[in-house]
């Protein structure tokens, strides 16, 4: 049957394509800054169970900034709202679907053109159904993170500011190649040619499979 | 007459192992050899302990290889000197669940890592603690054994890797099992046994599992095997070696890990159904098999048991523990497992809120969530990935519908089945409620249910068969093709998470 090989040969072309153009011409994210929390990470306390709204003032979002990664644990996040508030003004808003791990979050904004400060980074969640722990650095009370008026946390939040990169991921394999060969048995590239090889191989098997048992 | 028809046809199925290797398809086996491939690629592309619980699984294993006792409770709950050299040096605890971080990246702290895992070598103490594996059973760790002794003399990076290959391995047999299983519940249409196995082979969570080292990876072969021997039961009805071989499943499963027991009770009722109807065909004579599987089955348990009261301790301390810790009325951890699978009933209180389990935990969790299941798809991923399932699930609903007449004569099997997954699903339910509401869904992982992945694959072989004779080989190529790119995906992902 004809149709079986078309159907390959043009879901294999497009798979291409869309790996090649749609994942590995994009730029990943960077690190553009880091607040001053961005050091040793330790708790900071924990967040509540209904209407949490933790805010951090005098910080600086940098221009290119697209993302903001706060650092929160959760095993399953709560939906979140971040807003970047100068003075009174909001000047980014942003969220993030409920559903995330980690001991961060990381929630896309509108690109903010030029770099503002001060401003203040609030991180809203109406509903959740575990406290998050907050991670930062131990300061006063005075430039500590608070969860509503006069609720100063341990410290300040350590806050990352993401921007798109320069390079896309097709020039950055090279790098990415020699990376996923550290911190490994036998390291070396080979190990990144050696995952190719397994897929491509995998790919040839499902290929021929394919022909034969479909192709009826 | 008809007694006599079925004995026939159960001894004329009789065979020698190898015999019943030989008649496995080619098919199968190619199957089976993505599945490893693939979960070879994901051992290679996750960094050393960055998937959920592995350092604990390999303390279990140095323990065991190196001194021949497992990890006990009482020792203190600290890695041995030479793994927690190694997690330190590769920065496990900066890397695990946060997503920014990425694994090392200099020659100078490979050399560093090196040269340290060399002068930290260690031999095991007598009494170790393997943190949460300590409880678990030690089959799968005497298997993992053998690759950690063949490379003893390799670094501790070396040996986590040979592990992490024999994992590979049982990966493969999952996808062995699933296709003869498919062969024995959905006879007929050939070419949908392989779509449904390469949606397992090729599932990313599947494969991610099956390239660590997790006794998860033992657990989802053992299953599938089990699958497998039920379905041939239901089909050809149980003969002595299908009994010995459907026991012997169960009683591996029990010696794997302790989260089979969410398993057992399906598994057994599905014995008591065969053996209600070796009974109805048969009489006495039709109870032998069955009883034969469920002697096999149940001879772990009762080893363990006996074990347990010859060294005077409390057979059921773990079970009596569990219940002590259960906490809330009946109604509430009935209401909390609901939720905790399926959208909350009118009037019930609200126990996941902000979040829909279904889509978010499991859903999501199935799409991919890798690593220590701080490494997500972005957004668009899921979107894209519930378009597709909600196609697939026309698909499965269309061929369901032409082929109601056939399950209603498969009652019994079905209801097997269901009980297996239910067991299952409850066992996790009431896991994570006993940490509720301090840990809201602990057990909320979706590597939890890749047990009744066999299940999963019949959805997509029967979801193939829906478009079709005449378009069911195109929309089969489409599947596998898109089977292929979601765990392609998975796999760049990870890259990018941890090399990027």
């Amino acid at each position: 049957m004809k149709r079986v090989r078309i159907t390959l040969a043009l879901a294999l072309a497009i798979g291409l394509a869309v790996v090649v153009v749609a994942v590995l011409s994009e730029s990943p994210l960077t690190v553009i800054a880091k607040n001053d929390a961005a050091g040793m990470e330790t708790s900071l306390g924990w967040t509540k169970i209904t209407d949490t709204r933790i805010c951090q003032e005098d910080e600086t979002v940098p221009g290119g900034t697209i993302a903001i990664r706060f650092s929160l644990y959760a095993l399953t996040g709560p939906p979140v709202e971040a807003s970047v508030l100068y003075g009174d003004r909001t000047v980014a808003l942003g969220e993030r679907g409920s559903g995330w791990t980690g001991a961060s979050v990381t929630v896309p904004i509108r690109e903010v053109a030029r770099s503002i400060s001060p401003v203040t980074l609030c991180l809203a969640a109406t509903t959740t159904a575990e406290p998050m722990q907050v991670l930062g650095t131990y300061t006063g009370r005075q430039t500590a993170a608070y969860e509503g008026p006069g609720e100063a946390l341990g410290g300040r939040m350590k806050i990352v500011y993401l921007g798109r990169g320069h390079d896309s991921w097709l020039s950055l394999t090279p790098y990415v190649a020699r990376h996923m060969g550290l911190g490994r048995a036998w390291s070396g590239t080979w190990v990144a040619v050696l995952v190719l090889a397994l897929m491509l191989a995998g790919l040839g098997l499902i290929s021929a499979l394919v022909l034969r048992e479909f192709d009826v | 007459m008809y007694r006599r028809k079925r004995t026939t046809v159960a001894r004329s199925r009789a065979a020698t192992p190898w015999r019943v290797i030989r008649r496995v398809p080619a098919a199968a086996w190619v199957c089976t050899l993505v599945a490893v491939l693939n979960a070879a690629s994901w051992s290679f592309i996750v960094p050393p302990f960055q998937v959920t619980d592995e350092p604990d699984h390999f303390a279990y294993v140095k323990q065991l290889a190196e001194t021949g006792n497992g990890p006990q409770l009482s020792a203190p709950n600290t890695y041995g000197p030479e793994e927690f050299y190694a997690l330190k040096a590769l920065r496990y605890t900066s890397i695990r669940l946060r997503a920014g971080a990425a694994a090392i990246f200099s020659e100078a702290e490979q050399h560093d890592l090196e040269v340290g895992l060399q002068t930290h070598r260690s031999p095991a103490s007598t009494t170790g603690n393997a943190g949460t594996a300590t409880d678990e059973p030690p089959l799968y760790y005497a298997l993992e054994s053998i690759p950690y002794t063949l490379d003893l003399s390799g670094n501790l990076l070396e040996r986590l890797q040979l592990m992490r290959l024999l994992s590979a391995l049982l990966g493969g047999l999952t996808a062995l099992f699933t296709f003869l299983f498919l062969r024995e519940a959905l006879p007929g249409v050939r070419w949908a046994w392989t779509v449904g196995t390469l949606g397992v082979a090729l599932s990313p969570m599947f494969a991610m599992m099956s390239g660590a080292v997790n006794p998860d990876a033992m657990l989802f072969a053992v299953s599938a095997a089990i699958f497998y021997c039920l379905s041939r039961a239901f089909r050809c009805g149980l003969t002595k070696g299908s009994a010995i071989a459907t026991g012997a499943s169960i009683a591996i499963g029990f010696a794997t890990k302790l989260s089979f027991l969410g398993l057992a009770p399906g598994a057994f009722l599905a014995l008591a159904i065969l053996a209600t109807r070796g009974w109805r065909t048969a009489g006495r004579q039709g109870l032998r098999a069955p009883a034969i599987a469920a002697l096999i089955a149940a001879s772990p348990a009762v080893a363990y048991v006996a074990a347990k009261v010859l060294t005077s301790r409390h057979p059921f301390a773990l079970a009596t523990s569990a219940i002590h810790d259960l906490h809330g009325s009946l109604l509430n951890r009935a209401n909390y497992i609901w939720q905790l699978y399926l959208p909350r009933l009118p009037g019930t209180r609200n126990d996941f809120p902000g979040l829909s389990s279904t889509r978010q935990i499991w859903f999501d969790g199935y799409v991919g969530k890798f690593g220590w299941l701080d490494t997500a798809f972005p957004g668009w991923v899921y979107t894209t990935a519930l378009v597709v399932a909600v196609a697939i699930a026309g698909l499965l609903l269309h061929e369901l519908v032409a082929s109601r007449a056939s399950l209603r004569a498969r009652a019994g099997e079905l209801a097997a089945y269901a009980a297996i997954s239910l067991g299952m699903m409850a066992l996790i339910g009431l896991s994570s409620y006993l940490v509720y509401p301090q840990k809201f869904a602990e057990y909320g992982q979706v590597r939890y249910l890749l047990p009744l992945l066999p299940l999963l694959a019949v959805i997509f072989a029967l979801a193939a068969r829906g478009a079709g004779r005449r378009w069911g080989p195109t929309a089969a190529t489409l599947i596998v093709i898109l089977f292929f790119a979601h765990d392609l995906f998975g796999q760049l992902q990870t890259i990018a998470r941890f090399y990027g």
